[in-house]
């Protein structure tokens, strides 16, 4: 069996002396859709944040087989990780065409127009609007343009946090079709949300935190079925729990 | 005053205008990619008109020595810091850049320099000097703390200036130096006569100004500056190393000061540490935009050129109180009306 496109081994990481995330274990097989839920400041931010090396960390990360936690951000890019985060960080003063070639920059030349052709046809919206800047955009148009952008480089596993946050519930659709799409064309994905219901329904394994550490998992079937996941995070009482199949 | 005199005036200033405006661009591309304000901006373009003086004058320029120095000390601090891997390959590579090369640059300059070469090439070699030293003095001052806040990168810059004015003394002298036009002569244009030199500064500005806006409007490696200003953690996401922007922003920076050096050598007297108030003079403008707009630095900096000549001929003894008073009002006008922004804004 080949290694698993993402290995997290007792990670823990924080900001100043603040330990935001601790002793957080998670695999991701490849080809797979892995979601960690949890409540608003339970550590799932900071948790892709480490991964990514957007913030330093202690512990192991792992892709491929291939230890990175000792990379920077741009070479672990290179590496096939890609981060869509919550705040999109998007170039709001350029616009979107320029923002999807410069996600292709570090492939650059002929990856541009094909990256381009993609992801305009996931993203006919965005096509419509290539010449706008970004700063303009809709809410649902800019998650867009932050998932096509991460497409742009090709990524081999794709990170998205809270890809729903403060969407339509149309528009929170389309997102996780599109997600379900990815994967399909082979794209490894880590969600982050808040929005248990649709991301268990899309995801194959689920990881719950609290508190800064993971405190449960299992095969996201499993997880809908569990009653604490149940009254916790899917909002609805423990009697109307459906038995696990 | 008539209107002879006041179109003299203009013209003065709008040539020294456009020294300011490469100066205050080049100050904004700094500040919006790295974050750091620029002070020793000035130093190069001290550099590129004592460089020139040098060959104009037989003599081997102190640059020369001063790039194999900063190259060397670049190196080495790199290695020590774990910047330039403990690889043979890596370490070779690192010797060829910034050790070999430079050498063979200094070896080029003592060779040249007895024969007094022509103008173009004393120029180009000018460039080849200082070029490099934008870069390397990112490296060594700046990219170790680049995520630094912008008022400690700005202490650092400060350090940097007195620091290279001082090693400007030394490789210098004290003594000011002219240099000889590129193009000589006067010719008419309408009313005015313009001397050679004059235009050769408009021309250059002009064509400068617009390969900067080509470069960052229609190449993907200026984009990537753009995007590095625009938001840095977003970059970094896509992947942009932004040590290379930072890199490359001094690239810039030390290329435009040199050439800014090299222009005004022959309508004013430069000495080793007259670069720093005419780069002031382009902070000016710089502020007046806001250190984020290009078009509006470009304005600002062609008027503060013009206020500069006009309060030369109504107060010559004011000259620099006057124009430097500008900046008051105008950061208080700017803290008045710009609305507070987050260095990490989207």
């Amino acid at each position: 069996m080949s290694a698993p496109m993402l290995r997290v081994e007792n990670l823990s990481a924080g900001y100043g002396k603040v330990e935001a995330v601790r002793n957080a274990s998670l695999a991701l097989p490849q080809g797979s859709i892995v979601t960690v839920i949890g409540a608003n400041g339970a550590g799932k931010t900071t948790l892709l944040n480490a991964v990514m090396g957007v913030i330093p960390s202690r512990g192991d990360v792992v892709l491929e087989g291939t230890p990175v936690s000792a990379l920077g951000i741009e070479a672990r890019v290179g590496r096939g990780l890609c981060l869509v985060p919550e705040k999109r960080e998007l170039f709001g003063t350029m616009s979107v065409e320029d923002n999807l070639r410069l996600g292709a920059y570090r492939l650059g030349g002929g990856a541009i127009a094909s990256g381009l052709e993609e992801v305009f046809g996931r993203f006919p919206r965005l096509k419509e609007r290539r010449a706008q800047l970004a700063g303009t955009l809709s809410g649902g148009e800019r998650q867009m343009l932050a998932m096509g952008r991460a497409l742009m480089a090709k990524p081999r596993l794709l990170m998205l946090d809270e890809p729903s946050l403060g969407l339509a519930p149309r528009i929170v659709k389309d997102i996780f079709d599109i997600i379900v799409g990815l994967k399909a064309s082979g794209v490894s994905i880590l969600l982050v949300e808040q929005n248990a219901r649709a991301a268990l329904q899309v995801a194959d394994h689920a990881y719950v935190m609290e508190l800064g550490e993971i405190t449960l998992q299992g095969p996201a079937a499993e997880l809908s079925a569990d009653p604490r996941i149940i009254e916790s995070y899917l909002g609805f009482g423990g009697h109307a729990a459906a038995p696990a199949s | 005053m008539n209107a002879a005199i006041a179109l003299f005036l203009m013209q003065d200033g709008v040539i020294n205008g456009a020294i300011y405006a490469l100066l205050g661009v080049t100050l904004v591309l700094v500040f919006t990619v790295t974050r750091v304000i620029f002070v020793p901006q000035g130093e190069f373009v001290a550099w590129g008109a004592l460089t020139l003086a040098a060959f104009e004058a037989g003599t081997t320029p102190g640059t020369a020595w001063l790039l194999l120095a900063l190259g060397v000390v670049t190196a080495i601090a790199d290695v020590l810091r774990g910047e330039i891997a403990r690889t043979p390959q890596a370490l070779l590579r690192a010797g060829l850049r910034d050790v070999v090369l430079p050498a063979l640059l200094v070896g080029l300059a003592v060779w040249i320099a007895p024969q007094k070469p022509p103008l173009w090439i004393a120029g180009l070699l000018t460039l080849a000097l200082i070029v490099p030293m934008g870069p390397l003095v990112y490296r060594l001052a700046f990219a170790p703390m680049a995520d630094a806040s912008v008022l400690a990168l700005f202490i650092a810059a400060i350090g940097v200036h007195f620091t290279l004015t001082g090693l400007g003394l030394v490789f210098f002298g004290a003594e000011g130096f002219r240099t000889t036009p590129f193009i000589a002569g006067v010719f008419p244009i309408g009313p005015l006569p313009f001397k050679g030199q004059s235009l050769v500064v408009l021309a250059v500005t002009a064509i400068l100004l617009v390969g900067l806006w080509l470069f960052f409007e229609r190449t993907l490696l200026g984009k990537a500056l753009r995007a590095t200003a625009v938001n840095r953690l977003g970059a970094r996401l896509v992947g942009i190393p932004t040590l290379l922007t930072g890199r490359i922003a001094f690239a810039l920076a030390s290329a435009i000061g040199a050439l800014s050096g090299m222009l005004v050598g022959s309508l004013t007297t430069i000495a080793y540490d007259s670069g720093f108030l005419i780069g002031l003079k382009g902070f000016v403008a710089a502020i007046a935009a806001g250190l984020a707009s290009y078009p509006l630095t470009v304005a600002a900096a062609i008027a503060v050129g013009i206020l500069e000549s006009f309060s030369a001929f109504f107060a010559s003894a004011f000259k620099e109180v006057i124009v430097f008073a500008l900046i008051i009002p105008l950061l208080v006008w700017r803290s008045l009306a710009a609305r507070h922004t987050d260095e990490e804004e989207e």
